[in-house]
């Protein structure tokens, strides 16, 4: 298959990871951070790690955008959910996030009316299709998905549909990024950095990890080879002496991005003033809400919702999980209490949350004294 | 509920690669596998049929540089 059989060739896979081996020094540990979750599962899934040398260390970031979103949220769109006459549309994913009051699976199971999605559009035309009903789209995502949001607000007006809003949570790159590397004790030396986020926001939006923090950062694809090359391309750059912004995933981004998705996101969408993450709190500017323009199809102008902050169970270390500080088989709740099947935090929820990740793909390569639980 | 491991669930339509059927108005017609979708082009709109086009959430995002 083009633009997959090539990104897994043995051969190619084998010759980077020489490379890396040839790159490193011994004793001299390299932590490299992949900040997007589909990388995170992409290392598990193809057992990456087990071609990396002792002296490279996978730290897994925080670019899952399920795992981010904080219960109180969560919440909120169950409130929605659960509002007469509303129907409350949202990827799959979101459905089995854990809030206070259970998940948005559950609340279907006591009678609301939750559906599945595929896309923001598929909101829009359910609205169409049910003039009767409201139909809010529980938006999540980072830059990648806060297009299709977008296109989505333009259409509504467009079309003058009446029953239709969003309930917006998406989410931006750089406030994590930045809290990540404000973090005292940091232990991050190199950033892998978003494919997919980046065919939208460019490689320029990176500039100032390596201007203003002095770590190098290659945006990657996806396939087992471009990982490994990207690593690669890092180590190259610590043995050049460089530090700078590359891009590992020429066949689609571009340094300046996608100017018409970046503009139809600040046609219809503006900064908050701030917004909770989980594992990194609330971070100023870090999140997207509906412009007044759009305000028509504004669910939190629309209706009333609790607004609750809301703690995560004690028990869960998704936080520490998605800024690197433990891996997934260090929380003490994991594979026990917290499995894919009934996910405690939401690392396990997603396939690209690091817990999930780990649970489907590693955890039988690590032998248990390895990974001891609780550590 | 599916518990595809291979796809992103968080929409359940991870960024693939897609190649494009036919084109009308705002919507191309792309092949995925065996099977067709649509994808709103709005942020892709000079798309033609044989693009290779970057799609998620039911849009493209960008176009593949295409070296076949």
């Amino acid at each position: 298959m083009r633009y997959v059989d090539e990104y897994r060739d043995p051969a190619l896979a084998r010759g980077l990871a020489a490379e890396i081996r040839s790159l490193v020094t011994p004793g001299e540990v390299v932590r490299v951070m992949e900040v997007c979750g589909g990388h995170t599962h992409a290392i598990y899934r193809h057992g990456l790690e087990e071609l990396l040398p002792p002296e490279l260390e996978l730290v897994h970031g925080p670019g899952c955008p399920v795992c981010v979103i904080p219960m109180g949220r969560v919440d909120d769109a169950i409130a929605l959910a659960e509002t007469d006459g509303v129907t409350l549309a949202t990827f799959g994913d979101m459905l089995r996030v854990p809030g206070g009051r259970g998940s948005l699976l559950e609340a279907k199971a006591r009678g609301a009316d939750v559906r599945m999605v595929y896309s923001p559009l598929d909101a829009l035309a359910l609205a169409a299709q049910e003039p009767d009903r409201h139909v809010c789209f529980f938006a999540i995502g980072f830059e990648t998905t806060a297009p299709a949001t977008a296109v989505t607000l333009r259409r509504a007006r467009a079309e003058e549909t009446p029953n239709f809003s969003v309930f917006c949570n998406h989410v931006l790159i750089e406030p994590p990024l930045r809290a990540i590397l404000e973090t005292p004790g940091l232990r991050v030396d190199a950033f892998i950095g978003p494919g997919h986020v980046s065919s939208v926001i460019g490689t320029e939006a990176y500039d100032f990890i390596p201007e203003e923090y002095g770590r190098p950062v290659v945006v990657s694809a996806f396939e087992p080879v471009d990982l490994l090359q990207s690593i690669a391309m890092l180590l190259r750059q610590r043995a050049d002496g460089r530090c700078e912004v590359e891009n590992q995933y020429t066949r689609v981004v571009r340094r300046e991005g996608n100017a018409r998705a970046v503009a139809a996101i600040g046609e219809t969408m503006e900064a908050r003033e701030d917004f909770e993450w989980r594992g990194l709190g609330v971070l100023p500017k870090s999140a997207l809400r509906v412009r007044e323009a759009f305000a028509a199809f504004d669910a939190e102008r629309l209706f009333t919702l609790p607004g609750a902050r809301i703690e995560d169970p004690k028990a869960c270390r998704c936080g520490d999980v998605l800024t690197g500080q433990i891996k997934p088989w260090e929380c003490g709740v994991f594979g026990t209490a917290c499995t894919p099947e009934r996910p405690l935090g939401t690392c396990m929820v997603s396939s690209e949350g690091a817990c999930a990740a780990f649970f489907s793909y590693g955890r039988l390569r690590r032998p248990r004294e390895e990974a001891p639980v609780g550590a | 509920m599916s518990l595809d491991r291979e796809r992103c669930l968080t929409c359940s339509d991870e960024a693939v690669a897609a190649r494009v059927e036919s084109v009308e108005e705002l919507e191309a017609v792309i092949a995925v596998g065996p099977a067709t979708e649509r994808v709103a082009i709005d942020l892709v709109p000079d798309a033609r049929p044989g693009d290779l086009l970057l799609c998620h959430a039911g849009i493209a995002l960008e176009r593949l540089e295409d070296a076949s």
